[in-house]
């Protein structure tokens, strides 16, 4: 049976397989622009902050996503079901750059607009909402969309601790020798980084706010 | 800029998207053999009885997978054994009887997890102590009490796994008052065997339904003290899909009893050791027993 | 003194010194012991060279920096009495960099403080055109535009136009014109005193340039190294002798003896 025809024949199996992975990815991703852009903006205002914040993020990088997997199998309530102790090894993964580039674009504003603000008599709230978010916006999303590839990608690892997704037949077709089984993992997961980086570009050049020239 | 809630849009309805099978069963399996061909019967069973649409998931990872798959719905069923269930799921301490372990992993699995555990396929795929076929003849050796004088000078040869268990050596040494020659050498599963024929070692530790012990002269020696806890093979279902399909339990339980240790052994020999296909060797044992 | 100021001081530093810390724990007065009143309606140039403390002294008025010793008083209150959010609104602020928003055109950059406070929408409206069209930038033409289409100048004028929207009592300019190439800094100049803006305003601005500061101020406050070296009409300052008034004569008598243009108030 020819690649093509195993794709086919599998359609289903292929296409829950996916949506299992974008759900992974997606949950990890809401979470980690939830926690991650208010500690973006946390560390950009208190800079005394940065070392803790993105040294614990960068721990948590720097850890092999397997092991991280594994650590966290012990654990109650989270080791009970894969899927939520994915999503929560995820999220930490994609945590530190969203912090980061939140942080860079907010600190990245010009010092003389924000002097000009302050002057003029905006509070910091004003501030944060009408220019340092909004001018900061390009970057945050660039930021988004490192971590979403590389979260898609870390997410196939996560079948080894069964929470599904493509990385399934990846792990299968290793035990099995097949190697229709593997790219039946593989290649959507390619194609789904592709598309969320294709797609995340469009949004950054969407949102980008007129007057800013791209750089 | 209302546009761009566009694409953010189309990717909050494909999480936790995908088209739902419909009608289709999943079976799963564990990666070894033994497992593929647990599956292959079940599947084909399954197929031939209530004529819905099977679709294999083997070659997972381990219990630990298998259960995760069963729990979010990925699969349907699998075959695991009473002994894993209850230690590796369920994080119960070990015992020895049969029946009550059974009893005890169905009415967990029922109320943790909703899931349903029928009854035992007929064999019990435990750790197996083994000497060769000649050593047990000449001197008498039916049970593993029998074999402690002699053990004194023999070197056993033990799986990673079986060193490490708490149901593996360190317990089994102390109920039987078991001692080698030497510390046990560490061996990898599949050259278990072979060491012990080439007479590198002399009593190994390897699964009692392992297709070799069927082809070669081998013996195992019996638990007369029940240390080992059992590990009958029983087929677990969602509950879900025993309500949805109700003609699938029916299907499934027509399996009950219907493999004991000698055919299973057979079987995995014919996969193992003469390379067959586990589908082809799953439906000729199905045909022999007037199931398909 | 102007004829256009009351005796009435809106501003007034008393004994004010400002000291920073730097990484090593050493300490240094940006300004130190600064003392003098600015008139309602005066325009007060700070005059110095880069460091003397004068861009200190003026984040000082609109509490931008808080005075490490001394009080600095704005309509009768301490700054520090002030609410910080209330002070600036009632200030308007020129920088050198104009910090324009290049996120917003520059209708919505001259509107932004009317749009805070809460102005109806079409007083907002007349209120941008009308500052466009006089810091001369034809309003339709410009106002939909982005700073980064901008000329420096252009800039510039927005960044004016911006700092009067809400009409503020009191204007800050920081070098105001410092990024600008000399033809045209020279143009805006004069366009800037021909504005009169400081009929009824109070406005303080700080300057390197002793032409600047002669063509605009009614008053000259001369800064050397934190310290206030004294305030001079711009022919009293002509006729100094101070030292630190020295260089300043001496380079626009040299401008004159090389045929450049002197410029007098």
């Amino acid at each position: 049976m020819s690649l093509a025809e195993f794709f086919v024949r599998h359609r289903n199996e292929i296409l829950q397989s996916t949506g299992e992975h974008v759900w992974l990815v997606g949950a990890a991703m809401l979470l980690a622009i939830a926690i991650g852009v208010p500690l973006g903006i946390v560390v950009a205002r208190r800079p005394w902050l940065s070392k803790p914040i993105l040294g614990t993020a960068n721990v948590a990088e720097t850890i092999p996503s397997l092991a991280l997997f594994g650590f966290l199998l012990p654990v109650p309530w989270l080791g009970d079901r894969a899927d939520r102790l994915a999503i929560v090894a995820l999220t930490l993964y994609a945590l530190l750059p969203i912090i980061r580039n939140t942080s860079a674009g907010i600190t990245g504003v010009d010092a003389a607009v924000r002097e000009a603000a302050r002057g003029m008599g905006m509070t910091d709230r004003q501030i944060l909402w009408k220019v340092e978010l909004p001018l900061s916006i390009p970057t945050v999303i660039a930021g988004v969309r490192i971590a979403t590839v590389l979260t898609i990608g870390i997410a196939t690892i996560a079948a080894a601790v069964g929470a599904g997704g493509l990385g399934e037949f990846i792990f299968r077709g290793l035990a099995m020798v097949n190697n229709q089984l593997i790219l039946a993992g593989a290649v959507p997961a390619a194609l789904l980084a592709l598309a969320a980086d294709f797609m995340l570009g469009v949004l950054e050049r969407r949102l980008r706010p007129a007057g800013l020239t791209a750089h | 800029m209302s546009r761009a809630w566009l694409p953010i849009c189309a990717l909050a309805l494909l999480c936790g998207c995908g088209p739902r099978r419909a009608d289709t069963i999943v079976v799963g399996s564990k990666n070894f053999s033994e497992q593929a061909l647990l599956g292959e019967i079940l599947a084909q069973h399954v197929e031939a009885r209530t004529h819905l649409p099977v679709v294999r998931r083997f070659y997972l990872a381990g219990s630990y997978i298998c259960q995760q798959a069963l729990l979010s719905g990925r699969i349907d069923t699998y075959v695991e054994y009473t002994g894993t269930a209850l230690t590796a799921i369920l994080h119960d301490p070990i015992e020895g009887d049969s029946s009550a372990v059974f009893s005890r992993v169905q009415s967990e699995y029922r109320s943790r997890f909703g899931l349903e555990v029928m009854a035992p396929l007929g064999f019990n795929n435990t750790f197996a102590l083994v000497v060769r076929g000649d050593d047990a003849r000449r001197l008498n050796l039916k049970t593993i009490s029998d074999a402690v004088p002699d053990a004194t000078q023999w070197r056993a040869g033990f799986g990673y796994e079986f060193t490490e268990r708490p149901d593996g050596y360190g317990g089994l040494a102390r109920v039987y008052g078991l001692r080698f020659a030497g510390p046990p050498r560490i061996l990898d599963l599949g050259l278990l065997y072979r060491a012990l024929l080439d007479r590198q070692v002399d009593l190994v530790a390897g699964n009692s339904t392992d297709g070799l012990l069927a082809a070669r002269d081998l013996v195992i020696l019996e638990d007369d003290k029940h240390y080992f806890p059992p590990y009958d093979a029983v087929p677990v279902v969602r509950d879900d899909t025993l309500v949805k399909h109700p003609e699938v339990r029916a299907a499934i339980a027509d399996l009950a009893g219907k493999i004991s240790d000698a055919e299973m052994r057979k079987m995995n020999y014919a996969v193992d050791g003469e390379h067959r296909d586990a589908a082809e060797v799953a439906r000729e044992f199905l045909r022999s027993k007037g199931l398909d | 003194m102007s004829p256009h100021a009351d005796s009435d001081p809106i501003i007034e530093f008393r004994n004010v010194s400002y000291q920073i810390r730097d990484a090593k724990g050493q300490t240094a007065n940006l300004l130190d012991g600064v003392s003098f009143t600015v008139l309602r309606g005066e325009t007060l140039v700070l005059l110095g060279r880069s460091g003397a403390g004068k861009t200190t002294a003026l984040k000082l008025i609109n509490r931008l920096l808080d005075p490490t010793e001394g009080d600095v008083r704005v309509e009768g209150k301490t700054t520090r009495e002030w609410d910080p959010i209330a002070l600036r609104r009632h200030i308007g602020y020129v920088i050198q960099e104009t910090g324009l928003f290049p996120h917003y055109t520059v209708a919505k950059n001259v509107a932004l403080i009317p749009r805070l406070e809460r102005w109806p929408e079409d007083r907002t409206e007349n209120r941008v055109n009308e500052l466009l069209a006089l810091v001369g930038l034809e309003p339709q033409h410009f106002r939909g535009r982005y700073p980064h289409q901008l000329s420096g100048g252009q800039r510039q004028r927005v960044g004016v136009a911006r700092a009067l929207a809400a009409d503020p009592p009191i204007l800050l300019m920081d070098e105001p014109f410092g990024a600008l190439d000399p033809l045209t800094r020279g143009e805006i100049r004069h366009e800037f005193q021909a504005l009169k803006l400081n009929l009824g305003r109070t406005i303080v601005i700080v300057t390197h340039d002793i032409n600047e500061a002669l063509l605009l101020s009614t008053r000259i406050g001369l800064v050397d190294a934190g310290r206030l070296i004294g305030t001079f009409s711009p022919e009293e300052f002509m006729r100094s002798k101070e030292p630190s008034a020295a260089p300043y004569i001496e380079q626009l008598r040299e401008l004159e003896r090389a045929g450049g243009t002197h410029e007098s108030g």
